[in-house]
């Protein structure tokens, strides 16, 4: 079984850098077919990178997405594949190539060029604090060993 | 003489110095601001009153992520003029502040993270500022390798600009939505250039220029494909490559990565042939259809480059040399003004370099008059506001847009607000006429054109010729960088010939890379290059062998300038205010800005201003992705 793990966001971020920093922590543990990815880069490239590797299993992104719940909350869900309309799709593709890098494009963007297996998780954190500078706000310092278990647990099919 | 309004001369032997008794040659007055329309509730009444048609209308990020572009507008619907325009770059990111106290060579590694597209650019300039603090020089074999590592991700960026983010503006769906009587139009022109492209008629290039399906898009991804492939032969990985290193390259290359690599460039001869003539027949068909379409983006023919492409033989990474070898670049240094090349000196570009904050969240950072360095390594004077003597003083208040409104400085060249670019890259070399530029068998310098002649792929190997242009705007701008594949793809090509040759002859001129030792005394360091998209510098202080101070000018801060105090637009604020607004709507509702965003994305921002428009209290926002309370509902641990 193949399982890839992409820490989503941007370094020196702050919370935004929390996916990175669990790919990060959780990298030298891969093995047995579990691979973790640094995905600070744009959707484009990564579809194309899949494409020229072997199929996985399963796909987990996770990274911090600001979508208005408390701080720290840790939400994880099996993506459904649904797509928004073209226009919305061509933005985000537009978005990705001026340098963009979100959990939101990179999933959407993936899932329109028909690069993602059935079986995608999605661990979103929501941020406290994305200026610049290193190191997690309280909010998600205090639940990192949290999304840890979470995406550790999504690894074991 | 290229400066008119930096307080600098030359002497009979060239050199450069300041001024004659003037007391504070840098010093200036502040040109105010004028009030923003918006801030002037009596002028906005009036105006309302007068034309209802004027509306607000501000071109936001799609995302809240970082380089982010905001941009804000007020148009007169009913004239069909822009008003009024503000650049924003809305974010932060703090990487001069990050970098101190510092390994300079992390630099490198860290810096490469300022963009999810172009980091490789970031980390060869960041090399090029760490060797020259150094002493060091990579050998000829490792300068050659990375000549192949920005070509490949110049052949990456310049097709993921034209066919993913350009191009669907000129395409049927946005056409046909905006203007339906240019897509009558097409639907009975043909095209010139069908020989090189294949199309009959305009109709259907513009067709086949379709987000998602059309022909064009997608075979404008394939090629962003076959240059990352190219890239990481060398790089590694990409666009975060893992063998950039001060001196070299930290990897071995053999006569069959180069064969890997070959394969793919040759693609880029038909590739690049086809798309010179598919923007050449777009901005035919437009001015045809309508010559005010020449207006789009329209601002003064002012341009910098930095140069790129070292010579293997020329390149030594020292200041005292650097006008001599970058004259050897295969891309000369270059300083366009008013159309005309001023200088191809890169220590006067270097030179004329000032970053001014009056409308950016940041504090001055001048104390006194004399300013750390008054002058650069070779004696020549650099102003309080050079990069070599900024401090990174971050700022923030609330954003006014008569003060300050910006997270980017305002970057200038002699005072003057230029923009930068894959078009300014072939000007400042077609106006050389040869003199200041490396020979190669495949690239002719006429003085007013640049002539590239290659190998015979495909299609039949005529020359092809991208002439300075006699009006500027953003057909010329992407037509500039259509021809700069053609362009970039005879560099790589003369450079893998070299390859061959060096690693034929074996011996140390076909090292990859230089040994070193990390000082420990004071040094300065300068990375003169370029990304995809224009003018890219990084300066380095470093002592006790850790940075003392780093900024990193990019692009975008150049482009996307908020004003600065001598009361000038930055490029991106001058180009839409002077965009006639050609879209044929009936009502403001209708207005989708196509004429705005051609303007700002012939520019190829690397930020996000793509489609999160809002229009006085219409605002049109993003839905989060559909799966957020996705199916299996919430993970329980």
């Amino acid at each position: 079984m193949r399982v890839l793990v992409c820490g989503v966001g941007y370094r020196f971020l702050r919370d935004s850098a929390v996916g990175l920093w669990l790919t990060d922590t959780l990298a030298p543990q891969a093995s047995n077919g579990i691979e973790f990815e640094d995905l600070g880069y744009h959707p484009v490239g990564f579809t194309q990178n899949l494409d020229e590797r072997p199929d996985y299993d399963r796909i987990v992104f996770v990274g911090a997405v600001e979508r208005g719940r408390d701080p720290g909350t840790v939400t994880a869900y099996r993506y459904d594949h649904v797509l928004p309309d073209v226009q919305e799709i061509q933005d985000r593709v537009g978005d990705s190539v001026t340098g963009s890098i979100s959990l939101d494009n990179l999933v959407i963007v993936s899932e329109a060029f028909k690069a993602l297996p059935d079986d995608v998780w999605i661990v979103e954190i929501e941020p406290a604090d994305e200026t610049w500078g290193e190191g997690f706000s309280p909010e998600v310092e205090a639940k990192l060993p949290e999304i840890t278990e979470t995406v550790w647990s999504l690894t074991k099919l | 003489m290229c400066f008119k309004n930096l307080p600098i001369e030359f002497d009979a032997a060239g050199n450069a110095t300041l001024k004659d008794g003037v007391a504070n040659p840098y010093s200036y007055t502040e040109t105010p601001a004028p009030t923003p329309i918006e801030d002037d509730p009596e002028r906005m009444r009036e105006l309302f009153a007068r034309n209802g048609a004027v509306r607000r209308v501000d071109f936001d990020p799609v995302t809240r992520v970082a380089g982010a572009l905001a941009f804000h507008t007020v148009v007169d619907l009913e004239n069909r003029q822009v008003m009024e325009t503000a650049s924003m770059a809305t974010l932060f990111r703090g990487y001069e502040i990050i970098l101190k106290g510092r390994d300079p060579r992390d630099a490198i590694n860290i810096s490469s993270r300022a963009c999810g597209v172009c980091g490789g650019v970031h980390a060869t300039a960041s090399a090029l500022a760490v060797e020259m603090a150094f002493g060091i020089h990579p050998p000829p074999l490792g300068i050659v390798a990375r000549n192949l590592l920005l070509s490949t991700e110049y052949l990456y960026d310049h097709p993921i600009h034209l066919s993913l983010l350009a191009g669907p503006d000129f395409s049927e769906p946005a056409v046909r939505e905006t203007n339906p009587e240019i897509w009558e139009r097409a639907t009975s022109t043909r095209t010139q250039g069908r020989e090189e492209h294949g199309y009959e008629f305009m109709s259907e290039l513009m067709t086949d220029l379709t987000p998602l399906t059309g022909k064009l898009y997608l075979e404008g991804l394939y090629y962003t494909r076959l240059a990352r492939e190219a890239y990481v032969l060398i790089g590694g990985k990409y666009p975060h490559p893992h063998t950039v290193v001060p001196g070299g390259v930290a990897t071995t290359i053999d006569a069959s990565d180069l064969n890997e690599i070959m394969l793919r460039v040759v693609k880029y001869f038909d590739y690049g042939r086809k798309t010179a003539a598919i923007w050449d027949d777009l901005a035919a068909f437009f001015y045809e259809v309508n010559p005010k379409y020449k207006e789009i983006g329209t601002r003064p023919k002012s341009m910098l480059e930095p140069g790129q492409w070292d010579d293997p033989y020329a390149y030594d990474a020292t200041y005292e040399n650097a006008d001599i070898w970058a004259r050897r670049r295969w891309a000369p240094p270059g300083v366009v003004v008013d159309g005309e090349l001023v200088t191809t000196s890169v220590k006067m570009l270097n030179a004329g370099v000032e970053e001014f904050v009056e409308h950016a969240f940041y504090e001055e950072w001048t104390e006194g008059d004399q300013p750390r360095f008054p002058t650069d390594p070779s004696g020549n004077p650099l102003s309080p506001w050079h990069p070599w003597n900024k401090e990174t003083i971050p700022k923030p208040t609330a954003t006014s847009w008569k003060e300050k409104y910006s997270w980017s400085t305002a970057p200038r060249w002699d005072r003057m607000a230029m923009e930068t670019g894959a078009y300014a890259r072939i000007w400042a070399a077609a106006q050389t006429g040869g003199a200041d530029f490396r020979d190669s068998p495949f690239i002719n310098s006429t003085g007013h054109s640049l002539q590239i002649t290659l190998p015979k792929a495909s299609m039949p190997n005529k020359p092809i010729e991208w002439m300075i242009p006699e009006t500027w705007g953003a057909f010329e701008r992407n037509r500039g960088r259509a021809y700069s594949i053609l362009y970039t793809a005879a560099i790589a090509y003369d450079n893998l010939l070299i390859a061959y040759d060096l690693i034929r002859k074996g011996g140390p001129d076909a090292k990859m890379s230089t040994p070193y030792k990390v000082p420990k005394d004071h040094r300065l360091g300068v990375g003169l290059w370029s990304a995809g998209r224009g003018y890219l510098t990084h300066h380095l202080e470093m002592d006790n062998g850790v940075i003392e101070n780093y900024q990193i000018l990019t692009p975008s801060t150049w482009m996307a300038s908020p004003k600065d105090p001598f009361g000038n637009p930055g490029p991106y604020e001058e180009a839409v205010m002077a965009t006639p607004l050609l879209e044929n709507y009936e009502k403001p509702e209708d207005f989708k800005g196509i004429d705005v965003l051609r303007a700002i994305r012939s520019f190829d921002p690397c930020m996000p201003c793509t489609t999160h428009l809002h229009m006085d209290d219409r605002t049109i926002t993003r839905e989060i992705i559909s799966c957020a309370c996705g199916s299996d509902g919430p993970h329980e641990h």
